[in-house]
């Protein structure tokens, strides 16, 4: 379904070219219709594996494909659902302008578009604010029109970086059951977090990233053994990490 | 086509709601009423000074348009990183650029549209307050004007997608497309003047002459698009002139969009 | 409330303060040395490539800007020193906005009407309008006016009476042309066709400065006519020429000897043609 295969990434910052290995040969893969929780701390490299998926970076080496076509091949994403960590629209259009964008770049035939934005935007809460321009929305809301784009087209792959940030309490609970509705659909998640109490609830299987590398991954119930919760397990694997580094 | 055509939809919209262009139309529809003023105190050719001001005025807030609200519309998307949500479709980055230059053409061709239709009524009221002073006037090389008023906008976008396409900042393409502004007038006239030093009494050593023949074939040659004069005295203009024009007009903007999407598809967003 | 009083008090005073210190500013500003060389004026090509494809905006602003100086000297008592300066300085402007949009037909006009007044001028008035002669190819007045500042102002009847020749080929030409080419290429009658010429200008001419300005030499130019005429006479009743003026009225010839529109006084010349203490140039009075 999803397949990441041994990727490395070094971006030179600044002027002088200092050199950051944000990827260090990480392999992943993520199968049919499970929810996939991605976790790491901070800067440890999830939202540079999700863009390579996205193909907006390009891996130095290694490559990535999902549902079996190379993630450089534009037709893919015709089938994934992409919502950015912290999304940033279009100031003057309305979200039923941004979603009839999002439907008609990905091939969603005009009468069903009809149907479909009205549909998705009561699904995330929006159907009131539906005509306003983004720019008078407050941050849950762009989240909230920024997670309708995601799934405006039915995609069967959703990726959604951070979908929880910035949401209040009934926003996460609004995500978290959409996840768990697309999980029923047959559809495959993968979401990265921070925050450890959300990828327990949802995800089937999860993947522990820091410092660019992948740390850990299985099914949560053989990730955690019993006895101990997610949060000892991630501490322990980040305190492994930084000894390695230091070493 | 069909991934191109909502994207252009889209950047259209954003771009025509800006409120930058508030600002920019009222400029020009005070450009406008300062032609009655300034027609008043012309003694003779009324006329031609009419549509001196009314075309200058579409000429310059289309510059205004170009500079502030279209580098906007491509380099917001870089610095906002709201290009993650186009990208996110099924659209190459090739396909991006061209997808926000045919919405950038759309937003010039109807600012272009309103503004000439604006200068036309100008023209018209002039002509209706003073109708002894215009001795040499007719619509259609003032129309002629307009269009190619509109190529040119278009070719100058192009332009600034191109330089947006390599760097980083809005503020280097803006400085880059009114540089190029500047050259694409003058280049002519210089090439004209170091071809022929001594008509003005001057020296130009060979590595000039090279460096300027350079330039001249490098930046689009925009004075061409100039045909206000003309416009302005009814003069005859060729047909072959106006047909050359827009091929050369047309084949310069694709080449440039086409590099653009070159450079561009190479770029990554992290 | 309170708030709003004072804020309201403040906005005042910064407004008061900002009109008191914009008079003295500006007060103080005019006082502040110039340079000498403020009338100075581009090198046509340079303006052109400045201006880009704003040349025929920028014509229109050297034009006007040609206007403003020009008014200037009306209004204001200039010292004849500083009116020669601003005079080619008119001429710099006008001849600027000629460089910029060489079809520009204004400049021409306004040169030629103001700028002539000043025989000095004459040459590079005919200059600057060769530009406009052969771009201009449907106009008859720029080769009208190079034919009467040849024929009057330079004494080249062989030059007028070609251009004039030119300016009658172009279409809706007045016919005078044709008449004044044909009649320069005799001697003589110069005041008589000058006259002609100057009607002619006049009957094309709407604009009531301008107008003032050419009424006032063919004012002139008819009461110098009507002295020659009176000469004439006199010397066909009693067989000599006149001495002065004053004989013509003494003998009865004509009631008095007319005034000068441009405020001198006409006198016989030592080659007998009729002439002015104002030499017909600018006025002494400030008009």
């Amino acid at each position: 379904m999803i397949e990441v295969d041994s990727i490395s990434k070094i971006f030179k910052e600044g002027l002088r070219g200092k050199k950051v290995r944000a990827l260090i040969d990480l392999s992943l893969t993520i199968r049919k219709g499970e929810v996939f929780g991605f976790l790491g701390p901070n800067g440890a490299g999830k939202s540079t594996t999700i863009k390579v998926l996205l193909n907006l970076i390009r891996p130095d080496t290694g490559q990535a494909t999902i549902l079996g076509s190379d993630v450089r091949d534009a037709k893919v994403r015709q089938k994934i659902g992409y919502l950015p960590e912290n999304p940033y629209f279009y100031d003057y259009l309305s979200a039923e302008e941004l979603l009839w964008f999002g439907g008609r770049a990905s091939g969603v035939k005009k009468p069903l578009l009809k149907a479909r934005i009205p549909q998705i935007l009561e699904r995330v809460g929006l159907l009131e604010a539906r005509k306003r321009h983004l720019r008078t929305y407050s941050k849950g809301m762009v989240q909230r029109a920024g997670l309708a784009l995601a799934l405006v087209h039915d995609p069967e792959v959703v990726i959604l970086d951070e979908p929880m940030s910035g949401l209040d309490p009934m926003g996460r609970k609004m995500v978290g059951d959409l996840i768990l509705e697309l999980k029923e659909q047959g559809k495959t998640v993968f979401f990265s977090s921070h925050i450890l109490n959300d990828i327990e609830r949802f995800s089937d299987r999860i993947g522990i990233v820091a410092e660019g590398r992948l740390r850990l991954s299985g099914n949560l119930a053989e990730v955690v053994p019993s006895g101990e919760t997610l949060e000892d397990v991630f501490l322990r694997t980040i305190a492994a990490a930084d000894v390695e580094v230091v070493l | 086509m069909k991934a191109i055509w909502p994207l252009a939809v889209i950047t259209f919209k954003e771009g025509i709601r800006n409120r930058a262009i508030y600002g920019i139309f009222l400029l020009a529809l005070l450009l406008f009423a300062a032609n009655f003023l300034i027609c008043g105190m012309i003694m003779q050719e009324v006329g031609k000074v009419a549509v001196d001001i009314a075309l200058s005025a579409v000429s310059f807030s289309g510059l205004l348009l170009v500079l502030f609200v279209g580098i906007n519309l491509l380099a917001k998307d870089l610095d906002r990183r709201t290009i993650y949500m186009v990208l996110a479709r099924p659209i190459s980055r090739g396909q991006y650029i061209w997808g926000k230059f045919v919405g950038m053409t759309l937003l010039i061709f109807t600012a272009v549209a309103s503004l000439g239709g604006c200068a036309l009524l100008s023209i018209g009221s002039v002509r209706f307050a003073f109708p002894n002073y215009f001795p040499r006037f007719a619509w259609e090389p003032v129309l002629w004007a307009l269009a190619l008023i509109a190529l040119m906008l278009v070719l100058l976008a192009a332009l600034s997608f191109l330089f947006a396409s390599f760097t980083t900042s809005s503020f280097v393409t803006l400085v880059l497309t009114v540089v190029s502004y500047f050259i694409g007038h003058g280049v002519s006239a210089i090439k004209a003047l170091v071809e022929a030093p001594e008509a003005v009494g001057i020296e130009v050593s060979a590595a000039t002459v090279r460096l300027v023949k350079a330039a001249y074939y490098m930046f689009p040659n925009l004075s061409l698009f100039d045909i206000k004069i003309q416009a302005a005295h009814n003069l005859e203009i060729p047909w072959t002139y106006l047909a050359g024009t827009i091929a050369y007009g047309l084949v310069y903007t694709i080449m440039i969009v086409f590099l653009a999407g070159l450079i561009f598809s190479r770029r990554e967003f992290p | 409330m309170r708030r709003v009083a004072v804020g309201v008090l403040l906005l005042i005073c910064l407004g008061m303060a900002h009109v008191f210190l914009l008079e003295n500013t500006s007060r103080a500003q005019r006082v502040l040395p110039q340079p000498q060389d403020s009338g100075y004026v581009l090198p046509g090509p340079l303006l052109r490539l400045i201006a880009g494809e704003f040349r025929g905006l920028a014509a229109d602003i050297y034009f006007l800007k040609g206007l403003v100086t020009f008014g200037r000297t009306l209004e204001q008592r200039v010292e004849d020193a500083e009116k020669e300066q601003v005079w080619q300085q008119v001429f710099a402007l006008l001849d600027a906005a000629t460089d910029l949009d060489p079809y520009f037909f204004d400049p021409y006009y306004f040169a030629n009407a103001s700028l002539s007044r000043n025989p000095a001028m004459v040459p590079k008035i005919n200059t600057m309008l060769e530009k406009g002669l052969y771009l201009r190819d449907w106009d008859w007045m720029l080769p009208f006016y190079l034919g009467f500042n040849h024929f009057y102002y330079l004494q080249d009847n062989v030059k007028a009476s070609e251009y004039l020749m030119l300016g009658a080929q172009r279409p809706n030409a007045m016919p005078l042309l044709t008449t004044l080419a044909a009649r320069l290429a005799y001697k003589g009658n110069r005041t008589e066709n000058a006259i002609g010429f100057l009607r002619g200008i006049l009957s094309k001419t709407e604009d009531e400065k301008t107008r003032e300005l050419y009424q006032t030499r063919l004012e002139a130019l008819e009461k110098i006519f009507y002295l020659e005429r009176a000469v004439a006479y006199h010397l066909e009743q009693f067989g000599d020429e006149p001495k002065d003026l004053q004989a013509l009225v003494r003998r009865g010839v004509i009631p008095e000897i007319p005034a000068d529109p441009y405020g001198g006084s006409f006198f016989i010349a030592d080659d007998g043609s009729i002439q002015s203490t104002s030499d017909l140039v600018y006025a002494k009075d400030g008009k």
